[in-house]
C-alpha cells in the first residue's frame, strides 16, 4: 500500500485552484493546509476544497503541519525564499513555473534541495499531458525515424482570466519579471522544445516585440534553437486565434502534429497513389484520422479523461512516487535548470537582437542625414 | 458632506457620484487610472465639477486607504470585481474591503455605505414564493454559491464584524441585478450561457429582482445621509419587477437573435442534480457552474421587498421597467442592418 502523503500549498491564487482540484483526485495524498499572505484568500480555497487548516504565515504552517510536500504557487520572485524555507523544514517542494527569476536563483534552489536531501520539482505539467506523452513514446519507438525539427506554437489570451488582470494592472508581479509576460507564459513552450533538443548549449536566435495595441511591453516571442542533431522553432503569440498549443515533429521517416487543446496526434501520411489521385487520397486519410480522434475523445469524455490539467495530475502522481522513493524524479533538478537557463538565454538573445536593431536603425538615420 | 466613492468610474459608480453632487455633497472619487478619471469627468456637469476630486490608490494597501480617506466624512464602497476566479474576487473584494474598513474605523468615518448584492441571502432554504426582505438570513454555506456571491457574502461579513466589534457606522445596500445603458441585459437570474446557446432556467413567470441603474444610484445617495440607517441593510429593487420572460425579451432586443433552450421550472432540480452528479463523477472535468444548491438559490420563484428602503431612506424608484428598457436600448450602438426608423 502506498504511503499517504501530507501536502500543503502556499499561494492561493488562480493556479492554486488547479493544484487543489488535481490533488483531490489523488487518493494517496491529503491536503492538510493552505497558506496565503492574505488570510481571506487562503480561507476561500480551504472552504471550497475541504482543507482543514488555514495559515497566513509560512513558518507557522510548516511547524504546525509538517507536510511531506509543499506546493509553491506564489509569484516567481518569491519561489527561492519560500521553497528554501520549506526544504529547510524537511518538506519536498513542487514549484510552479517559472522556476525562479533567473538561473542563479534556480541553481541556489537546487543546491538547497540537494544539501537538505529533499526533492524540488518544477511544474512542467504540460510535458505530462497524455497527448505529449504519447508523441514522446512514438518518437522513442522510432516511428518518425530520426527527428529533424520541432516546431512549437503557443498562444496566450490577454483577455483570459489571468491575462486580463496582468493587462489591467501595470504593477502586477508579472511585469517585474526579467522577461515580463513572456517570462511567465513561455516556459511550457520552451520546455516542449528542449524535451527533444538535448544539447547543453544550442545556438539560439530570439526576437520579441509588443503587439501594436500593447506597446508597453513585449507580448510576442519568436525563437530558433539549433542543436547538433535537431533544430527547433517556437512561436509564442498573444495575437493569434484560436487559442492553441501545438507542435509539429518532423522526422526523416515521418511527421506528426500534436495538439494539446484537442488532445490529438495527427500523422502526416504519404500518398500511395500518384498525381491527382493523391490529392483525393490524402484528405480521405485525414478524414479517417479525424473520425478516429472524435470517437476516441468521445470515449475519453465518458471516462472523465479530458481534464484540462491532466498533465498536472500525472506529474503530481509521479512526483509523489519519487518522494516515496519508488520512482525516479519526473522533472529532474538538471531539467529544471536547463529550462531556466534556456529562458535566460532566449531573453539575452532578444536583448542582443534589440541592440543590433537599434544600432542598425541609428546607422540608417545617420546615412540619411548625411545624404 | 465629503464622500469617498470607491469604484467611482464604474457603471454604477459614475451615476452615484453625479447623484451625490446633485444632492450638494462633495465627492472624492477613487479611480483606477487617468483614463477612467476622464471618463468619469465627462459624466459630471460643468457646474458640479468643482465639487469632485479624483484620486488613485490601492484598496489592498492600508496606507493608501488612509490617504484616500483624508478629508472625507463618509464612504460609499462600490469597488468590487464582478467576475473572475474566486482568489481574484477575494483579493479585490474581500481583502480590499478589510483594508478600507480598518482605515475607516481609524479615521472615524461618520457613515460607511457598503454596496453588496441581493444575492447574499440564503434563499436556497426558503419555501417557494416567500418574500425576501432584510429579515432573511445570509447564506450559511457561501462557498457553495458562485464565486461572485461568495466574495460578496464574505465582504459583508468583514464589514458587519467591524460594525459590531469596532463601531463602524455601517449601512449595507443590497441591489438586485443592476441594468442600464452600457451593461448587458442578461442576468444569471434568467439562465446560463453555454457557448453560443442560452439555457433559460424556468418558463419565464419567475420574478427577477432588478433595479435600473439610475434608481439604484438614487437609493445609494439616499443611504449616505438618511437618519436611522446605521447598522441596517436595505434591499434595492424596483417596484413592479419584471419576469424572467420580460428580461429575456429585453436581452434579445439588445443583442439580436439568441439561440435558446428552456429547462422547465419543475425540471430545474433534476437537471441541476444530474449535472452535479456528472461533475462529481468526472472529478471536475466539467466545472460545477450548476449545482442543486446554486439553482435553488438562483432560480426559485420568490418575491422581493423594497419596503424598508422606501420607508427609511425615503427612496422612490422613479424609472419604471418599460422606460428603463427603452433607455437602455436607445443607448446601444446600431447593429449592422438595423433600420434607423425603428421598423427593423
Amino acid at each position: 500500500m502506498r504511503q499517504n502523503l501530507r501536502i500543503a500549498l502556499v499561494g492561493c491564487g488562480q493556479i492554486a485552484d488547479a493544484h487543489l482540484l488535481q490533488l483531490r483526485r489523488i487518493a494517496a495524498a491529503r491536503v492538510v493546509a493552505v497558506c496565503d499572505r492574505y488570510r481571506d484568500v487562503a480561507r476561500q480555497a480551504a472552504a471550497r476544497f475541504d482543507v482543514p487548516a488555514v495559515f497566513d504565515d509560512l513558518d507557522a504552517m510548516l511547524a504546525a503541519t509538517q507536510p511531506d510536500i509543499v506546493h509553491v504557487t506564489t509569484p516567481p520572485q518569491t519561489h527561492l525564499a519560500i521553497a528554501a524555507s520549506c526544504l529547510d523544514a524537511g518538506a519536498n517542494v513542487y514549484v510552479e513555473k517559472p522556476f525562479a527569476r533567473d538561473l542563479r536563483e534556480a541553481q541556489e534552489l537546487v543546491a538547497r534541495a540537494e544539501s537538505t536531501g529533499r526533492l524540488v520539482c518544477l511544474g512542467l505539467d504540460q510535458l505530462f499531458d497524455p497527448a505529449w506523452q504519447q508523441c514522446r513514446a512514438m518518437v522513442a519507438r522510432g516511428e518518425l525515424g530520426e527527428l529533424i525539427h520541432v516546431d512549437v506554437v503557443q498562444s496566450y489570451d490577454l483577455a483570459g482570466s489571468f491575462g486580463s488582470i496582468v493587462t489591467a494592472d501595470p504593477g502586477h508581479w508579472v511585469h517585474d519579471l526579467p522577461g515580463g509576460l513572456l517570462h511567465n507564459a513561455a516556459p511550457h513552450a520552451l520546455a516542449r522544445l528542449i524535451d527533444f533538443i538535448d544539447d547543453d548549449a544550442p545556438r539560439i536566435a530570439a526576437f520579441r516585440q509588443p503587439r501594436a495595441d500593447h506597446a508597453a511591453y513585449a507580448t510576442e516571442l519568436r525563437a530558433t534553437i539549433v542543436g547538433a542533431r535537431i533544430t527547433g522553432s517556437m512561436l509564442f503569440s498573444t495575437a493569434i486565434r484560436p487559442a492553441q498549443r501545438r507542435a509539429r515533429l518532423l522526422g526523416a521517416q515521418g511527421s506528426l502534429e500534436v495538439d494539446l487543446e484537442s488532445r490529438t496526434i495527427t500523422k502526416y501520411a504519404a500518398a500511395s497513389f500518384p498525381g491527382a489521385l493523391a490529392k483525393v487520397e490524402l484528405p480521405f486519410r485525414s478524414t479517417l484520422q479525424a473520425a478516429h480522434h472524435f470517437g476516441a475523445n468521445l470515449r475519453r469524455l465518458g471516462a472523465a479523461q479530458l481534464h484540462y490539467f491532466a498533465g498536472m495530475h500525472a506529474l503530481f502522481e509521479r512526483f509523489h512516487d519519487a518522494v516515496r522513493g519508488t520512482a525516479p524524479m519526473p522533472v529532474t533538478h538538471q531539467h529544471a535548470l536547463r529550462v531556466t537557463a534556456l529562458m535566460d538565454r532566449v531573453l539575452a538573445e532578444c536583448r542582443v537582437s534589440e541592440t543590433t536593431s537599434a544600432t542598425h536603425t541609428r546607422g540608417l538615420d545617420l546615412e540619411q542625414a548625411s545624404a | 458632506m465629503t464622500v469617498l466613492v470607491t469604484g467611482a468610474a464604474g457603471f454604477l459608480g459614475r451615476r452615484v457620484v453625479v447623484e451625490l453632487l446633485r444632492g450638494g455633497h462633495r465627492t472624492v472619487c477613487l479611480v483606477r487610472s487617468a483614463r477612467r478619471s476622464l471618463e468619469l469627468d465627462s459624466c459630471i456637469s460643468p457646474a458640479l465639477k468643482s465639487s469632485a476630486r479624483f484620486v488613485t490608490g490601492d484598496l489592498i494597501d492600508r496606507d493608501s486607504c488612509r490617504r484616500m480617506l483624508d478629508g472625507c466624512e463618509s464612504v460609499v464602497h462600490l469597488a468590487a470585481r464582478l467576475a473572475g476566479s474566486p482568489s481574484v474576487l477575494f483579493l479585490s473584494t474581500v481583502v480590499g474591503t478589510r483594508a478600507l474598513v480598518d482605515a475607516a474605523v481609524d479615521h472615524g468615518t461618520r457613515r460607511f455605505v457598503l454596496i453588496s448584492t441581493l444575492g447574499v441571502y440564503g434563499t436556497g432554504g426558503l419555501p417557494a414564493h416567500s418574500v425576501v426582505d432584510e429579515a432573511c438570513a445570509i447564506d450559511p454555506l457561501p462557498h457553495l454559491r458562485d464565486p461572485y456571491t461568495y466574495s460578496k457574502i464574505e465582504q459583508e461579513r468583514v464589514a458587519w464584524v467591524a460594525g459590531a466589534e469596532r463601531g463602524l457606522p455601517l449601512v449595507v445596500v443590497r441591489p438586485g441585478f443592476v441594468f442600464g445603458p452600457g451593461r448587458t441585459m442578461f442576468t444569471g437570474r434568467v439562465g446560463v450561457r453555454v457557448g453560443p446557446v442560452t439555457v433559460r432556467m424556468g418558463g419565464g413567470a419567475r420574478i427577477v429582482p432588478c433595479t435600473y441603474v439610475d434608481n439604484c444610484a438614487s437609493a445609494i445617495a439616499a443611504a449616505v445621509a438618511a437618519p436611522d440607517a446605521d447598522g441596517r441593510a436595505f434591499n434595492v429593487v424596483d417596484d413592479h419587477l419584471p419576469t424572467a420572460r420580460d428580461m429575456f425579451r429585453a436581452y434579445r432586443q439588445s443583442v439580436g437573435p439568441v439561440s435558446a433552450v428552456t429547462v422547465p421550472q419543475w425540471a430545474i432540480p433534476a437537471v441541476a442534480g444530474a449535472y452535479e452528479w456528472c461533475c462529481r463523477r468526472s472529478h471536475g472535468q466539467f466545472p460545477p457552474v450548476v449545482t442543486r444548491y446554486r439553482s435553488a438559490s438562483q432560480w426559485k420563484p420568490l418575491r422581493f421587498s423594497n419596503e424598508r428602503a422606501k420607508r427609511v431612506l425615503g427612496w422612490r424608484p422613479s424609472v419604471g421597467f418599460a422606460d428603463a428598457v427603452d433607455r437602455t436600448l436607445a443607448a446601444l450602438p446600431l447593429r449592422p442592418g438595423t433600420r434607423t426608423d425603428g421598423r427593423a
